[in-house]
């Protein structure tokens, strides 16, 4: 019980410093007014281009897809930079020799981010409504809401193993946004998945968002748990097992660079 | 807006706006992230105290980035070619590399009018992150202006890239207006203010720096 609570205190006191190391270019006014501007634009950007592209009518489908993709900006980006970062700014050394769990400091790397994600997400939703009248009156608010809180966990998944790449490359925001711009390509943020050619369909389900954009799409549509409740599985587990991934990958490069004397070369 | 049938404006749009957004990330954030960067290592303060002005140093960075994303029209158009067999069978080459050439200035203009901010506030580089798509909408790369709101038409109208970005689309379609030297011209005014703002932004900021003493805290 007491291993528990100190492991707790760990995860606690991990997640507080990812916040200040996070948000360190932010004050209150700068946080709110980038969470406004950046939905704003990405969402009115791809439907202006969907509209112009394919017509009016897919409106709708546009925003949505955009609107819950959002969360990729804290999920990919966020959580890159968080792991990564401990390179470019030279503390990986000390984390590399603080005895603290290992699967708890990597996980805490997370925490901020699905929760700044579901902001994020919110704040697109709230746009979608007033910018592009999305009525949720017959809407599962409620399932829509678990989707929301399981795409941020699972693109978070997802942003923890590229992390782990860019602990051992010069700059991981290079990854961030092939990866960030990859998923509104391939997970049916602005075209279905079945417009993709079939191998390209192979890496959207084996990607988050995926499933997770689909049965939010269906949730804000009126459909039940018992509906989506396939699709959500399937998007956990996709999301468990890149974060596994990448918690595997951050072990195997640790104790490669604890072997050879590379932490400062990690 | 490749498929087989789709209007011409359509298919250039889908070749030279990829490009374009590429060219305009790079050439618009390159040199504030490179401040960003020196406040993040430590070097900023030494950049304020070195006797070579700001604006000097800052060409520098802003020039590389501008090269750099030029490039960004290559694998752009090559992945319209190859995947797509998009191509611009309409393209005017004089008119289309003087539109590039002009527009390439204004976007050098903008990005050394928007630098020192990121010296002056540590929260530039996101705020300034976050409009970034905001320009891809109001300058037309990637659809006409003419499909926005009056509203908006009037903000885009402000904006330099705008004016050259449309002659640029121009110089590839065979149809339409073609008021290349009046568009060429709105840009390099638009631009000269820009840079006529930047020389009392440029004024501010190394005052502010100076008398805060704070530029890595900013």
């Amino acid at each position: 019980m007491k291993r528990l609570a100190l492991e707790a205190a760990v995860f606690g006191r991990s997640t507080y410093l990812q916040y200040v190391a996070l948000f360190q270019w932010a004050n209150p006014q700068g946080y709110v007014a980038y969470k406004v501007l950046l939905p704003v634009t990405q969402i009115l950007f791809f439907v202006e281009l969907g509209v112009y592209a394919t017509g009016p009518q897919n409106a709708l489908y546009f925003a949505l897809g955009n609107a819950l993709q959002l969360t990729a900006n804290a999920g990919i980006f966020g959580v890159i930079a968080t792991v990564a970062n401990e390179r470019q700014y030279g503390t990986l050394p000390i984390l590399l020799a603080s005895p603290a769990n290992r699967m708890v400091t990597f996980l805490s790397r997370a925490i901020v981010n699905v929760i700044d994600g579901i902001a994020t997400v919110v704040v697109g939703l709230a746009i979608v409504v007033v910018l592009f009248g999305l009525n949720l009156q017959h809407a599962n608010l409620l399932l829509l809401a678990i989707c929301v809180v399981v795409i941020s966990l699972t693109t978070a998944g997802l942003g923890l193993m590229f992390g782990s790449i860019g602990l051992v490359m010069r700059d991981a925001i290079i990854i961030a946004n092939i990866v960030y711009y990859l998923l509104l390509i391939v997970c049916g943020i602005n075209f279905p998945v079945s417009r993709l050619p079939g191998a390209v369909q192979v890496l959207s389900f084996a990607l988050p968002l995926t499933r997770g954009v689909q049965a939010a799409r269906d949730a804000a549509a009126g459909a039940s748990l018992g509906q989506v409740s396939g699709l959500l599985a399937g998007e956990l587990l996709v999301g468990l097992s890149w974060a596994l991934a990448g918690y595997l990958l951050f072990r195997l490069l640790e104790n490669w660079a604890r072997r050879g004397g590379l932490q400062e070369a990690y | 807006m490749s498929r087989p049938g789709a209007a011409s404006s359509h298919v250039v749009y889908g070749v030279l706006g990829g490009g374009l957004i590429g060219y305009w990330s790079v050439a618009y954030l390159d040199g504030g992230n490179g401040i960003q960067e020196e406040r993040w290592n430590g070097t900023l303060e030494q950049i304020f105290a070195t006797p070579t002005r700001l604006w000097v140093i800052l060409l520098g960075k802003i020039t590389g980035g501008l090269l750099f994303g030029l490039l960004a029209f290559l694998p752009t158009a090559a992945i319209a070619y190859l995947g797509f067999h998009a191509v611009l069978p309409n393209l005017d080459p004089g008119r289309f590399a003087i539109s590039l050439g002009i527009l390439t200035f204004s976007f050098f203009c903008i990005a050394l009018t928007l630098t020192p901010l990121f010296a002056l506030w540590r929260w530039a580089f996101s705020m300034l992150n976050g409009f970034e798509l905001g320009v891809y909408i109001l300058c037309g790369f990637m659809f006409p202006v003419a499909v926005l709101a009056p509203w908006a038409q009037g903000v885009a109208a402000l904006l330099a890239p705008t004016w050259a970005v449309r002659a640029l689309y121009a110089s590839t379609l065979s149809g339409g207006p073609r008021d290349f030297v009046v568009w060429w011209l709105a840009t390099i005014g638009l631009s000269l203010a820009y840079l006529a703002g930047a020389y009392f932004l440029y004024a501010l900021v190394e005052r502010k720096a100076r008398i805060s003493g704070q530029l890595a805290l900013a």
